[in-house]
């Protein structure tokens, strides 16, 4: 509101300064800062000049002229027109972004010079927003990181999805947008359909296994150590986190190793008389889909046992006490007192690590990756959605498939995530005991 | 005799729970037991080593992996893991201790909505966008290249910021009023005060960002198509049953200053394990 009036009743600089950015801060003798903003201006003018304008067309036709080399014409990148165009519009909204703090600094200093105080010279106004402002200061790198590494991805990849890029249609070949037809193909296309509900329902029942798996054979773990008799709990707890801290390609690589045709077990078998059997083979999807549970327990568990004692050690013991004078049997104190304490202080950490499990992109990677299994298109039985999303978009360049895809996944995990959002109410008590 | 009795039965469940225990922690145990044997085995292949364990021991393979360097170049795998985690660290220690700290001390307008945007983007899993990465690196000609390796390792950093904003939150806002009253700007008290301070914080962060790109695969692995530049992860993966020795020689040599790292930070691990299950 008090900008609004600020505005109508603006003094001729701030007024000068909404047309031509810095031309109010000349007025109000504030050269350097003028100067400044004047450039700013004036670069952003001599960039839409240049290539801004085109690039915000191309964003939208994504190319017109197509290239060939027999003729020798250099045509349209179409990638690159939509990241240029992209592009185009961050700059731009980082212009709006200046433009507003000039009018709000020609505004200011419009205020100060009418209460007669003297404007701050340019190296101490500096100072002084360097002061006060230190938190734009310390944040300026980070959020752009995050913008540009984290952020422009995603928003690319939806832009992607809506593209028929990928397949034949890579440079020079022009892209098109084509609306929700990746969508369509995912969901009704026969053979691609197909795969994608088949590796959903497996996806989903690997979440579930694997995270109910982890959980309680970490809270189980946790429990034996927490337990009155077992002495010395720092040297038992150090095998679990030996395995917790072996890098998990490792792991990962050395049991696809010890399961191999030449690996031991397999010359175990051999040796009793049997023959060497392809654990991971295209054709054993069934033990493989297992040891990817085991192997990913081995890895995981470890990681609950942690939380579990953390969680634990929170426990008011006197429950325990109270139950015991009660006559409440051991397995009654478990069931009653502890599993639900802990099952309701975990439940975000649960559904995180269903989350967690539903994109696990290693175990079968590592295990049994690059395998094409008949049936499936461009995908294994034991593969993931995850995983289908690499061997579409990294492997077979199928990306605007392999946007929509991952933008289906992001649609899934994302329910997941707010439920936990919801749960956790952890954003919600920050602060409480500051 | 009750009492006897009564102590019997503590007897009988301590011992079930001890065979549990060793049988828990061989399940832990052997498989890294065995490729640390497998690394001193004397012959490469993996079909050469009957059973699990090898008969003799020999520091071949761990010779081997440095000096018979012309098809799996170990040194230079090394030598660009070492590059990437630890100017990834650098860098990635600076930006997430200026935002846990910003976070932390000041209150701004836009705090809230960072925060929560953070939180709603670190529940997306980081490889969602990994594709989208890929194709930007290859646009702009920048795959192949360490450094932009470290680039991305680094942006992502701060969006774990919450176990040492956990820790900033500690420290007691008097100190900072005092400062500000003795005339301290922000900037000067962020170096004088905090830093010092915060030592400990500093510390555990700069290894957590040194052991993540020291153990990741999939970022090198997408962005690094020439051999030269491969990182461990990268180049073991590259290696066959025959080559099984020399495998199991360069993961124990890149798993033990990780696992030292893990046991030496072993007291911060359920902290910052709670704090990541908050955090989601």
């Amino acid at each position: 509101m008090e900008q609004k009036r600020g505005l109508l009743k603006s003094s001729f600089p701030v007024k000068a300064s909404m047309v031509i950015m810095g031309t109010g801060q000349l007025l109000q003798k504030q050269w350097i800062k003028g100067i400044l903003y004047l450039t700013c201006f004036v670069s952003y003018i001599v960039y839409l000049a240049l290539t801004g304008v085109e690039d915000i067309i191309g964003f939208f036709t994504l190319g017109t002229v197509k290239g060939d080399a027999w003729l020798g014409i250099e045509g349209d990148d179409s990638i690159m027109m939509l990241l240029k165009g992209l592009l185009a519009f961050v700059i731009t909204a980082f212009f709006v972004g200046i433009h507003k703090s000039n009018i709000n600094d020609a505004h200011r200093s419009d205020i100060k010079v009418k209460q007669g105080s003297v404007l701050p010279k340019f190296s101490k106004a500096c100072g002084i927003f360097f002061d006060k402002k230190f938190y734009i200061i310390a944040l300026a790198v980070p959020v752009v990181g995050v913008l540009i590494f984290n952020i422009l991805p995603i928003v690319f990849m939806i832009l992607i999805s809506f593209t028929n890029y990928g397949g034949d249609v890579v440079p020079p070949e022009l892209v098109d947008w084509i609306g929700f037809d990746n969508f369509g193909k995912v969901l009704a296309l026969s053979e691609i359909k197909d795969t994608f509900f088949k590796i959903l329902a497996w996806n989903l029942v690997w979440a579930l296994i694997s995270t109910l798996v982890n959980y309680f054979g970490g809270l189980g773990l946790a429990l034996l150590l927490n337990k009155k008799c077992v002495k010395g709990k720092a040297f038992w707890r150090a095998f679990p986190v030996l395995a917790y801290a072996v890098p998990g390609f490792i792991t990962l690589l050395g049991f696809k190793f010890m399961f191999s045709y030449g690996g031991p077990i397999n010359y175990y078998i051999t040796m009793s008389g049997g023959s060497a059997i392809g654990f991971l083979d295209i054709d054993a999807g069934l033990t493989a889909k297992l040891i990817g549970i085991l192997v990913n327990a081995w890895i995981s568990v470890p990681t609950s046992m942690l939380l579990a004692t953390g969680i634990l050690s929170n426990m008011n013991k006197d429950l325990y006490d109270a139950a015991s004078i009660d006559g409440a049997s051991k397995w009654k104190q478990f069931t009653k007192i502890t599993l639900p304490f802990v099952i309701f202080s975990t439940t975000p950490v649960l559904i995180t690590s269903f989350v967690g499990n539903f994109n696990n992109f290693g175990i079968f990677y590592f295990l049994r990756g690059g395998l094409y299994n008949e049936g499936y298109f461009l995908a294994s039985d034991t593969d993931l959605l995850i995983n289908w999303l690499y061997n579409l978009s990294i492997d077979n360049n199928y990306y605007g498939i392999g946007a929509a895809i991952s933008l289906i996944i992001f649609i899934i995990t994302s329910i997941f995530s707010l439920l936990t959002y919801v749960r956790s109410g952890a954003y919600k008590k920050e602060d409480t005991y500051r | 005799m009750k009492k006897k009795k009564f102590l019997n039965g503590n007897r009988v469940d301590s011992i079930v729970t001890h065979i549990v225990l060793i049988a828990v922690c061989l399940v832990f145990l052997f498989p890294v037991l065995w490729l640390v044997l497998s690394s001193f085995s004397k012959s490469g292949s993996i079909y050469d080593i009957e059973g699990f364990f090898p008969d003799t021991l020999s520091f071949g393979s761990y010779k081997n992996l440095f000096t018979d360097t012309t098809m799996y170049d170990y040194p230079n795998w090394l030598m660009n893991t070492l590059f990437v985690a630890v100017f990834s660290s650098l860098i990635g220690t600076v930006l997430v201790i200026l935002t846990a700290y910003t976070i932390s001390r000041f209150e701004f307008k836009s705090r809230k909505l960072l925060m929560k945007s953070t939180l709603v983007l670190s529940m997306f899993p980081s490889f969602m966008g990994m594709t989208a990465v890929y194709l930007i690196m290859v646009n702009f000609g920048l795959i192949n290249q360490l450094w932009s390796l470290i680039l991305i390792y680094a942006a992502g950093a701060p969006m774990g910021y919450l176990v040492q904003k956990g820790y900033f939150d500690t420290i007691s806002n008097t100190i900072y009023e005092a400062a500000r009253v003795d005339g301290a700007t922000n900037f000067r008290i962020f170096t004088r005060i905090t830093l010092p301070l915060s030592k400990p914080i500093i510390v555990y962060t700069a290894l957590t960002q040194f052991a993540w790109p020291w153990s990741d695969f999939i970022l090198p692995n997408m962005l690094l198509k020439n051999k030269d530049l491969w990182t461990v992860a990268v180049g073991l993966t590259h290696l066959d049953e025959t080559q099984f020795t020399r495998f199991a020689a360069g993961s124990v040599f890149i798993a033990v200053p990780i696992v030292i790292l893990y046991f030496a930070l072993s007291k911060f691990l359920v902290a910052g394990v709670s704090e990541g299950a908050v955090k989601g």
